[in-house]
């Protein structure tokens, strides 16, 4: 019965996620995929940026944070919504401001020079195809525990079903089936929690406030200072304009939406990770303690809700999946065609396009390859974001805001973050507690200033 | 305190559940546009010698 269940749950949304991918229609022309003729208004590029970092880390894994250390993970979330708010204030309205952008690389290129733009795509690509395969392993482990599928089918599945859209309808079916997803997300999970609070749980708002404090102390008592000072680093920067946020910024209507929308997802996030916190605590009446690490979420709706709310949780799992997915996969065509591809041939629109969707194609096998080999989700996000704040960030911000940056400053501040982030994961010196993003942002930040001044006096002996 | 911390939770889905509401009309009228005329190929820079 459960299993006809899901299956039906999932016939459904296969077939409402299809309408809205083809009412969403072929992309006609390269600014069309690439950046949606830069028409979006406010409540679709905040629904899709919200879709998009609504990932596993943020839905299964905040639900057990919440379980296991109540609301201390909620103060670190808090971190995240900052970034969004300080990105929404600071750096999307002057990203959206430059013209002729595609990608965040468009806008390397145009502050510090072609080898950068270069350079940048290289990083974006590179990070897009990591995070892509991380979603998919993710969403590998939901079909398993909802259809039994064995690893292979259910990765090919997900590869395929996301680049099926994002292949022909560009960042406009990738935004559209994103808001759906995020609507999705929106209108199951928190009526859960409503439900469970106002009909199964037991004992009202005192010892709702009695299990928020002793798990909260509890978390507190088991994670170092240290830990806590990482996980907020991580927070704060690790996803910072990523790729598919960075398109989406150049993809709004106005300089107003950018700044708008960001902003709007930083308190947004305040909220979510409010929600999904409080389903953890309500969970420690209800769930055995020892439950397996990421299935408090699962165990609770199976034992509290009807067994249809057990079949449409599994869908709206993999839906948060299917809406990382497609905006990373568009992310790292675009980034491939434009910083790449166009860097070394002049395209005509038609052809660009066409290197568009054959580029989706091939980060979504590459992906899907890489995917079999990804030892954990939570592992692999946290290898990209080390990487994607020292190697981008400090040109990127500096960029945006300095008269005339220049070019010798991004490029070693991009090779530096990058080696150092990288080399930090080594065994030598993963085996220290401090997290590879301290270092290897301050030596990229170091590597900006040193590079800024060897050009300058460059510059003048040529004088 | 109890009851404020409650009373937040509640607060913060409803608030979800009402921008679910908001994103979920703007996409049925995003969907619902007709779709503008094909410009010619000439205007989209493109002369067709790909």
């Amino acid at each position: 019965m459960d299993t006809l269940l899901s299956v039906g749950a999932v016939i459904v949304y296969v077939i409402v996620l299809t309408f809205v991918a083809l009412r969403a229609r072929v992309a006609r022309e390269y600014e069309e995929f690439s950046v949606a003729k830069r028409i979006l208004p406010l409540a679709l590029v905040f629904g899709s940026i919200t879709a998009t970092y609504v990932g596993p880390g943020f839905s299964i894994g905040f639900v057990d944070k919440g379980f296991r250390s109540g609301f201390l993970f909620w103060i670190i979330g808090l971190a995240y919504a900052i970034q969004n708010i300080s990105v929404g204030l600071l750096v999307a309205p002057r990203l959206r401001a430059l013209k002729g952008c595609y990608t965040l690389g468009d806008a390397m290129g145009q502050k510090y020079g072609p080898r950068c733009q270069i350079l940048a795509g290289i990083i974006s690509v590179g990070l897009c195809t990591l995070f892509s395969a991380v979603m998919i392993n993710a969403g590998k482990l939901v079909l398993h525990e909802m259809l039994g599928l064995p690893p292979w089918v259910s990765v090919s599945l997900l590869a395929v079903v996301a680049a099926s859209y994002t292949t022909f309808g560009g960042l406009r079916a990738s935004v559209t089936t994103d808001v759906f997803h995020f609507v999705l997300h929106a209108l199951f999970l928190p009526p859960v929690l409503l439900y469970v609070l106002l009909f199964r749980f037991e004992g009202g708002a005192a010892v709702f406030f009695q299990q928020a404090v002793s798990a909260t102390t509890e978390g507190f008592q088991s994670t170092s200072p240290l830990q806590v000072v990482s996980l907020v680093t991580l927070f704060l920067l690790g996803e910072t304009l990523i790729p598919p946020y960075a398109n989406l910024t150049l993809a709004s209507k106005t300089v107003a939406v950018s700044r708008g929308s960001f902003i709007l997802a930083g308190l947004f996030s305040a909220l979510w990770f409010m929600v999904m916190i409080a389903l953890g605590i309500v969970a420690r009446t209800m769930v055995p303690p020892d439950v397996a690490q990421d299935h408090v979420l699962m165990s609770l709706v199976k034992g509290m809700m009807p067994n249809v709310g057990y079949a449409l949780l599994l869908v709206t799992l993999v839906s948060i999946v299917l809406s990382s997915l497609n905006s990373l996969l568009n992310a790292g065509a675009v980034v491939f065609t434009q910083d790449i591809i166009r860097r070394f041939a002049d395209l005509p629109d038609r052809v660009a396009l066409r290197a568009g969707r054959c580029s989706t194609i091939l980060v979504a096998g590459v992906a899907a390859t890489a995917a079999m080999f990804v030892p954990s989700v939570i592992e692999g996000l946290l290898f990209c974001y080390s990487i994607w704040a020292p190697a981008i960030l400090p040109a990127l911000v500096i960029g945006l805001w300095m008269r005339q940056p220049r070019p010798w400053a991004g490029m070693l501040s991009m090779i530096v973050g990058t080696l150092v982030a990288v080399s930090f994961k080594l065994p030598f010196f993963s085996r220290t507690e401090v997290p590879p993003i301290l270092p290897a942002l301050a030596c990229s930040l170091l590597a900006y200033a040193l590079g800024h001044w060897a050009q300058g006096i460059y510059r003048r002996s040529k004088k | 305190m109890k009851v404020i911390l409650l009373t937040l939770v509640i607060l913060a889905s409803l608030l979800i559940i009402a921008s679910g509401i908001w994103v979920g009309v703007a996409l049925i009228r995003a969907l619902s546009l007709p779709r503008r005329p094909e410009p010619p190929a000439r205007a989209r820079g493109d002369d067709g010698q790909a």
